[in-house]
């Protein structure tokens, strides 16, 4: 069984490249657009990761992360900052504030996979023995 | 002279007329009294005559005279007294004991007239020819009271800084120059005053203002002094008009928050410049990186070639970033050292661990001469473990051949100084000539054209250094001689 991720990310380029790195390693990606999207599609689909950026329309990352948290189903859901606010002292505020982790961009394409993978459970991790077990990406996921 | 007769002498009688019994007690009170003193017949009658009129400090004085009167008759002096509202007032007395027709006992009669206005002339007369003179040749308002409040002498400072003419203040209330709201209160201080004058540095009051002739009022700051003269005891002020320097303590404030409020738009400014750089930065390095992981499909030798000089580029666009933020928080005092006991020894390791890979893959060897027991130093472990990385990886960069050298030492001064250590990167690279040595530390400085091959440097790397070092309390230095090699010591004392 694979994971299911939920991308919330308002920017199209950056969407697409963690979608992309997302599906190439053979993870199902969801996505979405904005924050409020994004809270209810993971309602909807309950996904085993959120990956969030912070700053957004409408709904922001914190936004995010506090209605998830205070969802009766959603709470327990792994969510992680996806965020291009990297100066000292925003890792811990992003911590401090509840998220399961933080991830600075711009992200290293080598071993985004490997950190992101950390909060799925070992049996959702798709195994990447060789590189040429990579599956190529497909356009359903 | 019948009753009915004494009573109405007595009615009209400006002075005060009073009685009271041996124990103290009053049993008359005048109008004149009542005018005098402030108290209404029905409140004075019955009461202690002490407690009513005579101020703390002149009750002995006080009883001196009453057992004067008893023994011979009858006594005659000048006192002071306290009036209803706490004022005090001058009075010339005479005291004659009587024996009372209906109870047969012994009475004491004091006739009291006031003299407050008539002293604060006679006094007014003689301060002013002792201290105008004294008094003319300060910056400062100066206003001499008397105990009663009244001022016997103003110099021309304070009659100009209170709007009145020349000579105008004297024998007029203090309390005058005064705002309303303040005055009740003031008439109790300067009696206390009184009884135990201190002198009062300026300013050692609350917020104070005065009061000018026309009514407006400006802020003042008043040093109290007392003065004794063989007539009486004064109480010199000094006045200084503080206006202006309020003005511009406001003005200093204003420009304080302004200055405060600029200074965190820019931090907010510098986080989203920070943040909009690094989001289309994360599509160019992560794209590139996709392509070069071969995700998408294989690459040709010239695509492969092309798309890591777009990633290196990309890869120094995000230092020459990190870089930048960084000069300017050090350049704004943003920068927030973290002091700790730092084992020197484990940062020099660690960072040889961390470069030696770059070093060898160039053919370099990376030595490191560490002394046996490890070197502790109260610093910032963060910004000198930044330091000797930025000068470890410069060394690496522009060498060729040969080897890198980290030397860890305390360094021996020759007197008692504090504690300072020293880290020395040697290379055996081509050196600097003394020339571009001079420059070597500015930002985005480029020193001899074989230098500009390294392609990865931000221009900031040694001008981020020396500013970290600076912010430790230490520096970098540089000893370098063309096609000799170059050693840059960081030295930092204990913070």
């Amino acid at each position: 069984m694979r994971a299911r991720i939920l991308i919330i990310e308002d920017n199209a380029a950056n969407l697409e490249l963690i979608r992309y790195l997302l599906e190439s390693s053979g993870y199902e990606a969801l996505v979405a657009t904005d924050g409020l999207e994004g809270v209810a599609l993971a309602r909807r689909e309950m996904p085993d990761l959120v990956l969030c950026d912070l700053q957004m329309p409408q709904l922001d990352g914190y936004g995010v992360l506090k209605q998830l948290r205070a969802d009766p189903i959603c709470h327990g859901l792994p969510i992680v900052a996806v965020t291009a606010f990297s100066m000292r002292g925003d890792e811990e505020r992003v911590l401090t504030a509840g998220f399961d982790g933080y991830l600075s961009k711009p992200i290293d394409p080598e071993i985004f996979i490997t950190q992101i993978e950390v909060f799925l459970p070992a049996g959702l991790r798709v195994r990447h023995d060789s590189p040429t077990g990579r599956r190529e990406p497909s356009d359903h996921g | 002279m019948k009753p009915e007769a004494a009573a109405l002498v007595l009615g009209v009688l400006p002075d005060a007329v009073i009685v009271w019994t041996t124990l103290g007690n009053v049993v008359h009170w005048s109008d004149g009294a009542r005018s005098v003193f402030g108290y209404a017949t029905s409140e004075a009658v019955d009461r202690s005559i002490v407690e009513l009129i005579v101020p703390d400090d002149q009750a002995d004085e006080h009883h001196r005279m009453v057992n004067e009167t008893i023994v011979n008759g009858g006594a005659i002096c000048e006192s002071v007294r306290r009036r209803k509202d706490g004022s005090l007032v001058y009075v010339d007395v005479s005291v004659k004991k009587f024996v009372d027709a209906d109870t047969g006992e012994l009475r004491i009669l004091s006739v009291e007239k006031d003299v407050t206005h008539i002293k604060v002339l006679r006094d007014s007369k003689l301060m002013d020819a002792r201290f105008r003179d004294l008094l003319e040749s300060t910056p400062d308002g100066i206003v001499m009271a008397n105990p009663t409040g009244y001022i016997v002498l103003a110099n021309t400072q304070a009659e100009k800084l209170f709007g009145y003419t020349e000579g105008e203040l004297r024998g007029k209330p203090v309390d005058m120059l005064l705002p309303e709201r303040y005055r009740h209160a003031h008439v109790g201080h300067r009696s206390q005053y009184f009884l135990q004058p201190r002198k009062r540095a300026m300013g050692s009051g609350l917020d104070l203002s005065g009061l000018r002739k026309d009514g407006t009022e400006f802020p003042i700051e008043i040093s109290l002094s007392p003065l004794h003269t063989e007539e009486s005891a004064f109480v010199l002020s000094a006045i200084r008009d503080i206006s202006e320097r309020k003005q511009i303590q406001k003005e200093l404030q204003d420009s304080n928050a302004e200055l405060a409020r600029a200074n965190l738009a820019k931090d907010h400014f510098l986080a989203n410049m920070s943040h909009e750089l690094r989001t289309p930065l994360n599509a160019i390095i992560g794209f590139t990186g996709t392509l070069l992981m071969k995700l998408p499909g294989p690459l040709t030798e010239e695509q492969d070639k092309q798309l890591r000089t777009v990633q290196n580029s990309g890869k120094h666009l995000l230092a020459l970033i990190n870089d930048l933020l960084d000069v300017t928080k050090i350049e704004s005092g943003k920068v927030e050292l973290n002091r700790e006991l730092v084992d020197c020894n484990a940062i020099v390791e660690e960072v040889a661990a961390t470069l030696r890979p770059q070093a060898e893959s160039k053919g370099l060897e990376l030595l490191l001469t560490v002394p046996i027991m490890p070197l502790l130093l109260h610093t910032d472990r963060r910004a000198l473990s930044q330091i000797v990385i930025n000068l470890t990886s410069n060394a690496i960069k522009f060498s060729d051949y040969g080897h890198v050298h980290l030397t860890l030492k305390q360094h021996t001064a020759s007197d008692n100084a504090a504690k300072t250590v020293e880290i020395a990167i040697a290379d055996t690279g081509i050196g600097i000539s003394d020339e571009d040595q001079a420059k070597l530390f500015g930002a985005f400085s480029r020193v001899n054209t074989s230098r500009q091959k390294a392609p990865e440097g931000t221009g900031l790397g040694l001008h981020l250094s020396q500013k970290l070092a600076h912010a430790l309390g230490g520096k970098v230095v540089c000893r370098s001689e063309l096609g000799k090699g170059s050693t840059f010591v960081v030295a930092v004392p204990e913070i």
